[in-house]
């Protein structure tokens, strides 16, 4: 039976979810913001462009990649804007892009449910570039 | 220090500010009333019974009927919230570490599967390869991970 007593619970529950999920993304997306000021973006990129060749992308795709893996989704649509790409194109790099993200603030988030996190980081990253090769291969043309 | 005093200006702070507040905000709208919600549906015995529609989802991984929830609500409203109820599950007992490492590492990978994969269909892009093969991929490693992890020995060294 539903009481006064289950939704207080549940806000209890809600208010202290919320206040472990703030102290650990509020110091972390501070960070990201200050990176995104910085030339690391710009350095990581160029160390990134090999792999490009690998699943079928422009050079350039490889800013559009890294900021959406230090930064968040929206930055790297945003640079994507800025690039003259076609569907196969977009469609890929959303694909990696969406399997590798917010690399900083989502595993501290999984890092606070207590598990290794850096197995998780690595295995997205392997995932998305072999996401990203098995679409280059299998894209009908 | 002249790096220093072009980061740290008053444009800056306010759009740290301005960002960090719209994201709390949207935290704080949806992870009260999902902590409510999932209670409710706990003691209306409902909880259990929509999971077992899901257990198809779980079995290739030999996860227990309760990573069913947390996994949907991640993969539906993102990692923050399918994160939140791992949390919780985390605190209460209900999921072994080898559960909460299968759960994180499947939404790592594909979470918010409504909301992001529309962003990039907005732009251009194929919204229905991307959701399938997000899910071939997480699938797929979260599969081939749970083979190996199975063993609790593999667990307590990492």
């Amino acid at each position: 039976m539903v009481t006064l007593v289950t939704i207080k619970k549940g806000f209890t529950k809600g208010l202290h979810t919320f206040w472990v999920l703030s102290k650990v993304i509020i110091p972390v997306y501070i960070m990201v913001t200050i990176l995104s000021k910085t030339p690391v973006l710009g350095f990581v990129a160029d160390l990134t462009k090999p792999i490009m060749n690998l699943v079928g992308l422009p050079g350039e795709a490889a800013t559009a990649i890294v900021i959406g893996n230090l930064l968040n989704i929206y930055a790297a649509i945003g640079a994507m804007g800025a690039m003259d790409l076609n569907t196969k194109e977009i469609t890929t790099i959303a694909l990696m892009i969406l399997i590798s993200h917010s690399l900083f603030v989502e595993t501290a988030i999984s890092k606070k449910t207590g598990v290794n996190v850096t197995s998780l980081v690595l295995l997205r990253i392997f995932g998305s570039i072999i996401a990203g090769m098995a679409l280059n291969w299998g894209w009908p043309e | 220090m002249a790096r220093i005093e072009t980061i740290f200006n008053v444009g800056f702070i306010s759009e740290t500010l301005v960002g960090l507040f719209k994201l709390l905000a949207e935290m704080f709208i949806i992870v009260i009333p999902l902590m409510i919600f999932m209670e409710v549906l706990k003691n209306l015995n409902i909880l259990e019974k929509v999971s077992g529609w899901f257990t198809w989802l779980v079995k290739p991984f030999s996860l227990p009927i309760q990573a069913i929830f947390p996994l949907l609500v991640g993969l539906v409203f993102g990692i923050a919230y399918g994160g939140s109820l791992i949390i919780d599950a985390a605190k209460e007992g209900t999921l072994t570490k080898r559960d909460l490492y299968l759960i994180n590492l499947f939404l790592v990978i594909n979470h918010s599967v409504i909301e992001d994969t529309l962003l990039f269909v907005a732009i251009g892009a194929k919204g229905f390869v991307l959701i399938i093969f997000r899910f071939i991929t997480s699938f797929l490693i979260t599969w081939l991970v749970a083979k190996y992890l199975l063993t609790p020995k593999r667990l307590e060294s990492s």
